[in-house]
């Protein structure tokens, strides 16, 4: 897995290319933990590269949506695939965060 | 058709899974739309395994046996970890609010919706899981 930052406007844009799964999913968590730290971030996981997600790629977005709202920012996701986003519809994520 | 992997109880062993299940998909005839969803079965049921079942400190393994027999799927995964059966754990509640969400509990949920059958034996020293899906 590899991740890529960009500052798009307001937006702060992370790319998540490869597979996120129970052995890169602390590597996610560390890379976006200073992101996590900014008040009032805009954040977006821009998931056009991701390959695959398990339970604990998706346990680091629900905590990261959870950080980020609370420090009263915006968290969203975009570009997943037909695969990837099943995940989040079997899970019931869909409906509890923005995927644009 | 069978195809077995023998996993240490290491995070990094998690990566032999893909490759494994893309394999025993392609040997066994299954259907490549599959792939995705089996191997999310696999590396929840796995994962809790290599993560929770033998102290850290010791190294130990686990078996992870793939089959098909006319159109059914199965995976034997057995360890001799401790006593575990992961469909006695309650089921996650998708209806709850991003804020009332546990982070965890989701593993066992979506083996479950992706398998046709999921069922726990322990025998003797060994947890033994089995993950059916017909195709």
């Amino acid at each position: 897995m590899e991740l890529e930052i960009i500052k798009k406007g307001e937006e702060t844009i992370v790319a998540i290319n490869g597979r996120v799964d129970t052995v890169t999913s602390p590597e996610l968590e560390k890379g976006i933990a200073g992101l996590l730290a900014e008040n009032g971030i805009s954040l977006v996981f821009d998931c056009k590269g991701m390959e695959y997600i398990s339970s604990s790629g998706l346990r680091v977005v629900l905590s990261a949506h959870k950080k980020v709202t609370a420090g009263g920012g915006k968290f969203a996701l975009e570009g997943l695939s037909r695969e990837v986003k099943s995940v989040f519809d079997l899970t019931g994520f869909s409906s509890i965060l923005t995927i644009r | 058709m069978e195809k077995e992997l023998i996993l240490r109880n290491k995070r990094e062993d998690i990566s032999l899974l893909a490759p494994f299940i893309e394999e025993f998909a392609s040997q066994a005839g299954v259907p490549e739309g599959l792939v995705f969803s089996l191997n999310l079965a696999v590396e929840e049921a796995v994962s809790n395994v290599i993560l929770y079942a033998y102290p850290p400190d010791e190294e130990h393994t686990a078996s992870l046996v793939a089959s098909r027999r006319g159109n059914e799927i199965t995976f034997i995964l057995s360890d001799t970890g401790k006593e575990f059966d992961p469909t006695s754990v309650p089921e996650a509640d998708i209806t709850l609010s991003a804020e009332e969400r546990e982070i965890g509990g989701l593993g066992i949920f979506l083996v479950e919706q992706i398998m046709d059958t999921v069922e726990y034996q322990r025998t003797g020293d060994k947890n033994i899981l089995t993950l059916k899906k017909l195709l």
